[in-house]
């Protein structure tokens, strides 16, 4: 989700992003399709061109929606992606869904390239460190229109992209809650 | 007469539902192989695909393991080696839907599934569910079975003994996951 301060870390998403407008070559995911599946090993990162997909962990009782994504949207299931083991999450187009990609050895040819590199890298990291702590307060607020306020400081545009039964699992909500409350 | 009613330790009770839960979980696990086209295949109009079967058996799931996991952890624990009896009203129960009871059964509407909803989550899910089934069982084996009482999803009247509901929760598996299997035959044939 963004973040709008010129940063070192910007500046890595944004060489990313050059990274990813010089691929010509997209994939389409149709809706209900998965980019990954429990079980499998990440190799890729994702860049979302159009669209949107949520990334869910699955209890024997309920799917939990732990992020979504949309158009400009990085993403993957990142555990998997570093550790190279089976990912306990999963990926799936929630419309159709465009998307370029880069494969784990284009990535860390990209981080390791030089000293200005890895230091913007390092940025990016502390960027996304502290995007999971603000999510993991979000879960700690009983009032659902805190939780649902924060989420929209950062991302403004989310009920735009992301049809609102998805939003309100993200927000650990009902549906109806979150109908009710967006209109304060 | 008198009626026989089952006694069993309580041991080898839960063993024996082990061992019905583990067939189940390799019966479903390969299932994963299983194409798209043949998990949504349906014999007839009103027969059930293999997933309707498994979302079937989620929507049993998502009602029965969080209850009998209450009654677990309400319940004190004991040593071990003490006798399971099974009431009249829950063995009539767990005998009506074992798979060696042909008779066709209708579901009740809220746990009839929607096959709308109906996606590879549905089988990952189930897998999970019978995870924690076996889970639950060697928990089980800690309290007793016999004075402690689960709600059923039938009606709030009656009340089961918790080894009772964990018979039935078992054994109904099994009969739908020989459902399903018998309908991946029908569609790979």
């Amino acid at each position: 989700m963004e973040n709008d301060n010129i940063t070192e870390g910007s500046i890595f998403i944004k060489s990313i992003s050059n990274v990813f407008n010089a691929i010509p070559a997209t994939e389409v995911f149709k809706k209900g399709e998965y980019l990954i599946r429990e079980g499998e090993i990440e190799k890729f990162l994702y860049y979302i061109d159009k669209g949107a997909v949520k990334v869910s962990y699955l209890t024997e009782l309920d799917e939990h929606i732990i992020r979504l994504g949309y158009d400009g949207s990085f993403l993957n299931s990142l555990s998997s992606f570093i550790k190279e083991e089976p990912s306990e999450l999963y990926i799936e187009a929630l419309k159709e869904t465009t998307v370029k990609r880069i494969s784990k050895e284009a990535f860390l040819e990209i981080v390791m390239r030089d000293g200005h590199s890895l230091r913007q890298y390092s940025a990016f990291l502390e960027t996304l460190l502290m995007q999971q702590l603000d999510r993991e307060i979000d879960l700690l607020l009983t009032s659902p229109v805190e939780r649902l306020n924060r989420v929209l400081k950062r991302s403004p545009h989310l009920f735009q992209h992301i049809p609102l039964k998805y939003i309100a699992s993200y927000l650990r909500m009902k549906p109806e809650t979150l109908s009710r409350i967006r209109n304060y | 007469m008198k009626p026989f009613i089952m006694r069993i330790e309580q041991n080898e009770l839960i063993e024996q539902l082990l061992k019905v839960t583990e067939d189940s979980l390799k019966a479903t696990t390969d299932l994963k192989n299983v194409s798209p086209e043949v998990l949504n295949f349906k014999p007839d109009h009103n027969d059930w695909s293999v997933l309707e079967c498994m979302e079937h058996l989620n929507l049993y799931g998502d009602f029965y393991l969080p209850e009998i996991e209450r009654c677990i952890l309400n319940s004190p624990s004991l040593h071990e080696g003490i006798l399971f009896k099974s009431s009249l009203i829950g063995d009539y129960f767990v005998n009506s839907i074992k798979a060696t009871n042909q008779k066709k059964m209708k579901a009740p509407k809220m746990m009839t599934p929607e096959t709308s909803q109906l996606s590879a989550i549905t089988l990952d899910k189930f897998i999970k569910q019978l995870e924690k089934l076996k889970s639950l069982l060697y928990q089980a084996k800690k309290v007793n079975l016999t004075k402690n009482y689960t709600a059923i999803s039938l009606t709030r009247i009656i009340k089961l003994r918790l080894g009772d509901t964990l018979r039935f929760i078992v054994y109904h598996n099994e009969r739908h996951i020989r459902q399903a299997e018998n309908v991946k035959a029908k569609a790979c044939r």
